[in-house]
């Protein structure tokens, strides 16, 4: 639970603002335990154990999210039931660009967090921004200038949109 | 088309809240006093000190191992586009360069003459450190530079992944 130990946010704005971070990371990191969901029905046997390590990586900071939430006095954001896919995924090619997609959002998400005030959620949110960039990385087999954020400036579109 | 017209009007608002960064602005000589730049424009100048003695490397490497050019030219224009966004945020009074991109570096000469496989390892533990070196500074940085400073470190990071998938494939 590395960054889990407890936003020490004070006044109720900072307060405010780390959650609604948090809760964004919480539904990009749903979005995308879903998605891999998704992805490793596609896939063939090495790569769909690809996927499952990285679906357990997502599961894991999402039950870290969790926490940090319910610590700050906070209601996680629940899992939809099902999440419009950004685009067709069938056969092998779109399922790795879908992981590849996925990842880019979650690090978005992630960035939100870096904006943070509190030094030790800072340095988490790098830390899996970082994680998301390597995933993707791994994926696709080639990298890009800046993970989570839109090429021309600020962060990407940071929620993955759920269906009707 | 629906998500095509969100991601635009995403970046649209994204451009307008984008905060400048520096102290001053420039041709503020002409006014008067320039204000001293702050902490966080000494971090960014160390960030993009970094950019250029990595962009020196790759160019280094590449004219010492041309092979070795499909491999390494897409990181160098990764180096390059980060190079662009850091100076971007760096607005500093008139008499300030900026970007001297031509600057030759001790370190980017380091890796000429070397084998390919020697050469990258080496630009793998430069892109480590320089991850490194970033992820240990943005907590002093302000929102939007940390944001910054944190996908690039994540880029470099993947660099370095990527030249050793490349050293292990030979």
């Amino acid at each position: 639970m590395t960054g889990a130990a407890g936003p020490a946010t004070t006044d109720p704005a900072g307060r405010a603002r780390t959650a609604a971070a948090l809760q964004s990371a919480l539904a990009a990191e749903n979005a995308a335990i879903y998605g891999y969901g998704v992805a490793g029905a596609q896939l063939g046997t090495a790569a769909r154990a690809q996927a499952l390590r990285d679906w357990t990586q997502h599961e894991v900071a999402r039950d870290q999210l969790q926490a940090m939430l319910t610590s700050l006095g906070v209601k996680p954001v629940a899992a939809q039931p099902a999440y419009r896919l950004p685009f067709p995924v069938h056969g092998t090619r779109a399922a790795i660009s879908l992981a590849g997609y996925l990842e880019n959002q979650v690090a978005a998400a992630y960035l939100g967090i870096v904006a943070l005030d509190d030094s030790r959620l800072r340095t988490w949110g790098a830390g899996q921004a970082r994680a998301c960039a390597l995933r993707a990385t791994t994926w696709l087999g080639r990298t890009v200038a800046f993970p989570g954020l839109a090429p021309g400036a600020g962060p990407a579109t940071a929620r993955p949109s759920a269906s009707p | 088309m629906r998500a095509d017209l969100r991601r635009r009007s995403v970046l649209a608002a994204a451009v307008m809240t984008v905060p400048l960064v520096a102290a001053g602005c420039k041709g503020v000589g002409a006014l008067g006093t320039p204000p001293e730049p702050g902490p966080d424009v000494a971090m960014l100048r160390g960030a993009i000190g970094t950019e250029q003695a990595l962009i020196a490397r790759y160019r280094s490497a590449m004219a010492g191992s041309p092979a070795l050019s499909g491999t390494l030219g897409p990181l160098l224009a990764q180096h390059r586009e980060h190079l662009a966004r850091l100076t971007s945020m760096l607005i500093e009074p008139a008499g300030h360069s900026a970007s001297p991109d031509t600057t030759p570096s001790a370190a980017g000469t380091a890796a000429a003459g070397a084998g390919p496989a020697a050469t990258l390892a080496a630009l793998e533990a430069a892109e480590a450190d320089a991850a490194r070196s970033l992820a240990s500074r943005l907590t002093l940085a302000p929102p939007a530079l940390a944001q910054l400073m944190a996908s690039i470190a994540a880029s470099e990071a993947s660099h370095a992944l990527l030249l050793r998938t490349h050293q292990a494939g030979g």
